[in-house]
């Protein structure tokens, strides 16, 4: 919203108080200054000036060179706009202006040869609008080198304020000075109308019929009859230029500064083009069209609220005129609609036909509705004044009884409740006054409030603290020393996540997060996605079913930029649809998961290490790694994919006795291909939750071992089919007790020394116990005996015999 | 007196058995060498003995010095050689083998710091869903349906009656629902907004929100809260302000202003030359939302805080552009 000083001034004496100061009262109360402009400071070196003789540039064929009048010198302007042209009365930065929000100041300078002494302006570049067509042509009977902002009319102070969508009062200059009477506890400066009468009477002339009192609860309307279209007041249309809208008629013009002074959006009707002598209220019709006055026809359904005369529709209620009933050039006499429709009914209806306006964006914040017929008259009064009409007797007010005005009662005590600090009763009082609220009564506890009409916002007793606390000041509240905090165990859902991440960390893996949008279709590979009705693009479609592509895009990413080397892992969320339709939580799947992605090299050539490539088996002992910290890991068991499956040429998934706590594997070509990654990319996903649910409650002390440990190795030769993991769940399955650990040190694969198809695998096995001492004759016994069972088993051949 | 030199003689050789450094050695000359040394102590002594034992005295005298001497001489050479030849075949100079570095995405490293202020004075850490009703995101939080108030928050919609969470704060209807009071949390997470995808903004974001709700809970105490929240995390001599702002959950509501702390306060391009920064939105927890899950606003009063995760860590580490922290360049992420 953009205020003007001295409009405000009219509301409230601010002629002693510096701008900045206003701001800060301002923001420091809810009504955030996001910018002060001081039009005549922006627009210093900026002058009128005419255009008195124009021809080609010599050297460019964009260009032209115009002789240009300052009234006492003729400056050399060089010019790219193609509608200048001698004769123009034109707005010229002179050497040292500076071109407003740019840091770009005006200086003689020679273009393409030739000396240009200034600028000619276009509106873009003046910064009153985006029109950079071409230069702004001044009215011919403007003076050469007069202050352009006297000129042109920006020759004010504008403050931009932000407006919470709350705070509908605020749309408009009234409401602005309201706040800071407050503030600075100064009178509000209100306006009562003044308006002389024509001896006709308006009832005579037309009705109002309201079909729809709940979507419209006050109608007032007052007719001006014999006015004459033509240009707003200078000043009018200064302000109107400043606060950002573009001057049309008087009339119109008039509507629209009661609009910004008051907040209440009027129309203007062209009251001869109303047929059957009537105003009524009701809702459309599906499927009907009708056109707006900028030209659009619009399909309409049964929940607009539509305004008409006896015959047909004429505006959008609280939205948009109609073409059909528009001020024209030759309009006579006017109805000025103030109206005050359900906020709801406006926002519904300006949402569906895709139409925000000025009036709609009030409409559905709510407007003040008792102030439909003040805001009227006071059109009423500026038309008489700036158009020539006159004002028929009586007006038009149609009112619901539905329209109550709300009250309110505050305790004092629950301010101090709330806050946490005492404001002294006559100042809760004095706020509330000052802010027009109606005290319509109270005791020594409280204050029975009435709510006026421009604060709809304000309903019940936390409100009325808001303002108090807002007005007092928020600095004024004491910042407690200390806090209480209740005796409650505190817990952190997040624990496990980030002892996960700490891990990881210390692996040596990068962190990575990556956006959870994604397309249907890599998505759908992984899951089943939940897809969005509104989505940004078709990149960005569905929710993630897994961590992994978004790693995948990390890897492209990071190979286009030389990176091929990645240890990188990633927690979040991932969410999978459950069933059809998705109508409770119980259709959506939603869990924290860990991913873990590994390509390139584990290490590279160096003067101490040969290079090798990350393989399956670095990423299996990274995971058992990174698990041992949560469960015993004889707890994990795995079921190996040697066969593709979705996304991995080959997998294993890890489970916690029945529970999957994930999967990790190596992408397949095909998938990686689709991130257009050609090198070997190995990924893990684990499920955080499931290994929280799987850790181990308290884990107990194992005595250590008292008596020594007796190791014994063996070499045997398979066919290489046989798989590590079966031969050593066989040689736990039929050792003893006192076989305490199996470990794989060798594995070698020659087909001359071992024979086609063979491999050697090497075992390092430990007995123990811990009771006693074990002899070499005991282990001697069982060792030779499982390396019999094995070779029978498998096959195999023991080597070296 | 011939009994002392043949003791200095075997104190010395048994002495010179110990003798394995150049310091040792130092320590060996001074016992027996030196100006004030045991030697040094005879000859001292035989300038008082008589003409004829001078004669025998002198002699074997002598020979001990010489003795002694040479011994002395020969030890020193031959630890100087040793020493050369103990100096390190080591190449100390090498580069060391580099165990690979990992490191935290800024997003997580700035949500665990902030949120380990806040465990430090008696939060819970409560996490709840992307995926969340209408209701949980919008309705119980005094967001009517048609209200101007959800223009505030683009919203991406799953369908009618789900959204992807616009905020953290549904995450304290799911407590309140669940627990009776006092609550008091702080609510990690991921949320979204229907925003194109520019150098300012994302489509999606981080955000800590957080509640506490007793029986006397004022705006007092949340100012003193997150006044103590700002020292901690931007240094005690940070100067704030509280400015009033709109949310539809709390009433009274506030933005909380901090001193710029890439200025100081005197102005720049961050700040946009106000030399405040925004940092949080917080207020006291409205009274609809109390009605909302079943607490009786009359019996208990709350605060709640929001803040950007993004925002934060952008302007501590001075990162211009949003996209940086989801396109996971490795040249970026080894720089926090």
């Amino acid at each position: 919203m953009k205020i003007v000083l001295s409009w405000l001034n009219e509301y409230i004496d601010l002629n002693d108080i510096s701008d900045e100061k206003i701001a800060q009262e301002l923001t420091m109360a809810g009504l955030e200054v996001e910018g002060i402009t001081d039009y005549r400071q922006v627009y210093n070196n900026f002058i009128t000036a005419e255009v008195v003789e124009k021809e080609k540039h010599p050297n460019a064929d964009k260009l032209s060179l115009c002789k240009v009048s300052t009234g006492n010198e003729v400056l050399q302007i060089v010019c790219g706009a193609p509608n200048v042209a001698a004769g123009q009365k034109v707005a010229l930065a002179c050497e040292g202006a500076r071109i407003p929000d740019s840091d770009f100041v005006i200086k003689s300078t020679k273009l393409r040869g030739q000396l240009s002494q200034g600028m000619i302006c276009s509106e873009a570049e003046l910064g009153i609008s985006n029109d950079h067509s071409g230069i702004l042509v001044l009215p011919e009977n403007t003076i050469p080198g007069l202050p352009l902002a006297e000129a042109i009319g920006y020759n004010d102070v504008v403050f931009e304020i932000g407006i919470t969508p709350n705070r509908p009062d605020a749309l408009s200059h009234i409401g602005v000075a309201r706040d800071l009477s407050a503030l600075l506890n100064r009178p509000l400066r209100k306006k009562e109308p003044v308006i002389s009468r024509d001896s006709e009477k308006i009832g005579d002339k037309v009705a109002i019929e309201i079909e729809d009192l709940e979507n419209c609860p006050r109608y007032s309307a007052v007719v001006v009859k014999d006015v004459k279209i033509g240009e707003s007041p200078d000043w009018m249309k200064s302000r109107l230029k400043m606060a950002g809208m573009r001057p049309i008629n008087n009339i119109v013009d008039i509507t629209n500064y009661i609009m910004l002074e008051l907040g209440q959006p009027l129309h203007a009707f062209d009251l001869d083009n109303l047929s059957g002598s009537k105003i009524v209220v009701k809702r459309s019709k599906n499927g009907s069209k009708f056109t707006t006055l900028d030209s659009v026809e619009r399909e309409l359904r049964d929940s607009v609220l539509m305004i008409c005369d006896g015959e047909k529709e004429v505006a959008i209620a609280g939205i948009m005129g109609g073409e059909n009933s528009e001020v024209h050039e030759n309009t006579r006499n006017i109805l000025i609609e103030s109206a005050y429709f359900n906020p709801t009914s406006v926002r519904r209806s300006a949402r569906y036909l895709g139409l925000s306006t000025e009036a709609s964006y009030r409409f559905e914040r709510g407007t003040n509705y008792e102030g439909t017929m003040t805001a009227a008259l006071r059109a009423a009064e500026l038309m008489v004044q700036f158009a020539g009409g006159i004002v028929l007797m009586g007006e038009l007010d149609v009112v619901s009884d539905k329209l109550i005005t709300k009250t309110v009662d505050l305790r004092y005590a629950r301010v101090e409740k709330i806050l946490g600090y005492h404001v002294p009763d006559d100042f809760v009082l004095s706020i509330l006054q000052n802010l027009e609220f109606r005290v319509v009564g109270g005791d020594s506890e409280k204050l029975t409030v009435e709510i006026p009409g421009f604060r709809p916002d304000v309903e019940r007793e936390i409100d009325l603290i808001e303002e108090i606390a807002r007005i007092n000041g928020y600095d004024n509240i004491p910042p407690v020393e200390r806090v209480t905090s209740p005796l409650e165990s505190s817990i952190d859902y997040m624990e496990t996540l980030n002892s996960l991440r700490a891990k990881m960390i210390g692996f040596g893996f990068n962190e990575i997060m990556n956006n959870s949008l994604q397309p249907f279709e890599t998505a759908k590979a992984t899951g089943e996605p939940v897809v969005l009705m509104n989505p940004l693009n078709a990149e960005m479609s569905v929710l993630r079913t897994s961590l992994i592509q978004g790693g995948l895009d990390t890897v492209r990413h990071n190979i286009n930029n030389g990176e091929k080397d990645l240890m990188l892992f990633e927690t979040g969320h991932v969410i999978n649809k459950v069933g059809e339709s998705l109508t409770s939580f119980e259709n959506i799947s939603e869990q924290s998961a860990i991913s873990i992605i590994l390509t390139g090299r584990a290490s590279q050539k160096t003067w101490s290490s040969e290079e090798r490539f990350f393989d399956i088996h670095d990423l299996k002992g990274y995971l058992n790694s990174l698990l041992e910290t949560y469960l015993n890991t004889n707890k994990l068991s795995y079921v190996y994919n040697t066969e593709e499956q979705g996304i991995y040429e080959y997998s294993a998934d890890i489970f916690a006795g029945e529970e999957k706590l994930g999967t990790y594997g190596k992408v397949t070509d095909a998938f990686a291909a689709k991130y257009d990654i050609k090198q070997v990319v190995f990924c893990a996903e684990l499920f955080v939750n499931c290994i929280q649910r799987n850790s181990d409650k308290l884990r107990k002390y194992v005595p250590l071992l008292k008596y020594p440990k007796i190791v014994r190795d063996m070499a045997l030769i398979f066919d290489s089919n046989i798989k590590y993991g079966d031969i050593a769940a066989f040689i736990r399955k039929n050792s003893s007790s006192l076989l305490k650990s199996v470990d794989l040190f060798d594995k070698y694969e020659n087909d001359k020394v071992l024979g086609e198809g063979k491999v050697s695998l090497a075992f390092t096995l430990e007995f123990f116990d811990k009771e006693r001492t074990l002899t070499e004759e005991e282990v001697e016994k069982e060792f030779s005996g499982l390396i019999n069972k094995i070779t029978k088993q498998f096959n195999a051949v023991l080597r070296g015999n | 007196m011939l009994n002392k030199i043949s003791d200095t003689r075997n104190s010395f050789t048994s002495d010179v058995v110990n003798v394995r450094s150049a310091r040792e050695l130092e320590d060996l000359r001074i016992k027996y060498l030196s100006r004030n040394g045991i030697v040094a102590n005879l000859f001292e002594e035989f300038k008082s003995v008589t003409p004829e034992e001078k004669r025998v005295l002198g002699k074997e005298l002598n020979i001990l010095r010489e003795e002694l001497q040479s011994k002395y001489d020969e030890l020193k050479e031959s630890i100087e050689l040793s020493s050369k030849a103990a100096a390190p075949k080591i190449d100390l100079s090498l580069p060391g083998r580099m165990p690979a570095s990992g490191t935290a995405h800024l997003i997580p490293q700035t949500m665990t710091e902030i949120m380990s202020i806040f465990k430090k004075i008696g939060f819970s850490v409560v996490t709840g869903p992307e995926i969340e009703s209408d209701w949980n995101n919008f309705g119980a939080l005094n967001f009517p349906a048609d209200h101007p108030a959800r223009d505030m928050q683009d919203t991406f919609f799953v369908n009618n009656d789900f959204v992807l969470r616009t905020h953290t704060t549904p995450v304290q209807v799911r407590i309140m629902e669940k627990q009776a009071p006092p609550i008091r949390a702080i609510m990690p997470g991921r949320v979204y907004r229907n925003e194109a995808i520019n150098s300012r903004s994302y489509c999606m974001f981080h955000q800590v929100d957080g509640i506490y709700v007793d029986k006397n809970v004022t705006f007092a105490e949340l100012k003193g809260t997150l006044v103590h929240f700002a020292k901690e995390y931007y240094g005690s001599s940070v100067k704030y302000k509280f400015r009033p702002s709109f949310f539809p959950f709390t009433e009274p509501s506030a933005e909380m202003d901090i001193t710029c702390f890439i200025c100081g306060g005197s102005g720049c391009r961050v700040c946009k030359h106000s030399g405040w920064l925004e940092i949080l939105g917080c207020g006291m927890v409205d009274p609809n939302v109390f009605k909302s899950v079943g607490y009786d606003p009359e019996e208990v009063t709350g605060y709640a805080f929001g803040m950007g995760i993004e925002r934060i860590a952008m302007l501590k580490h001075d990162i211009n552009d949003i996209r940086l922290l989801f396109e996971n360049d490795v040249r970026f992420l080894k720089q926090f």
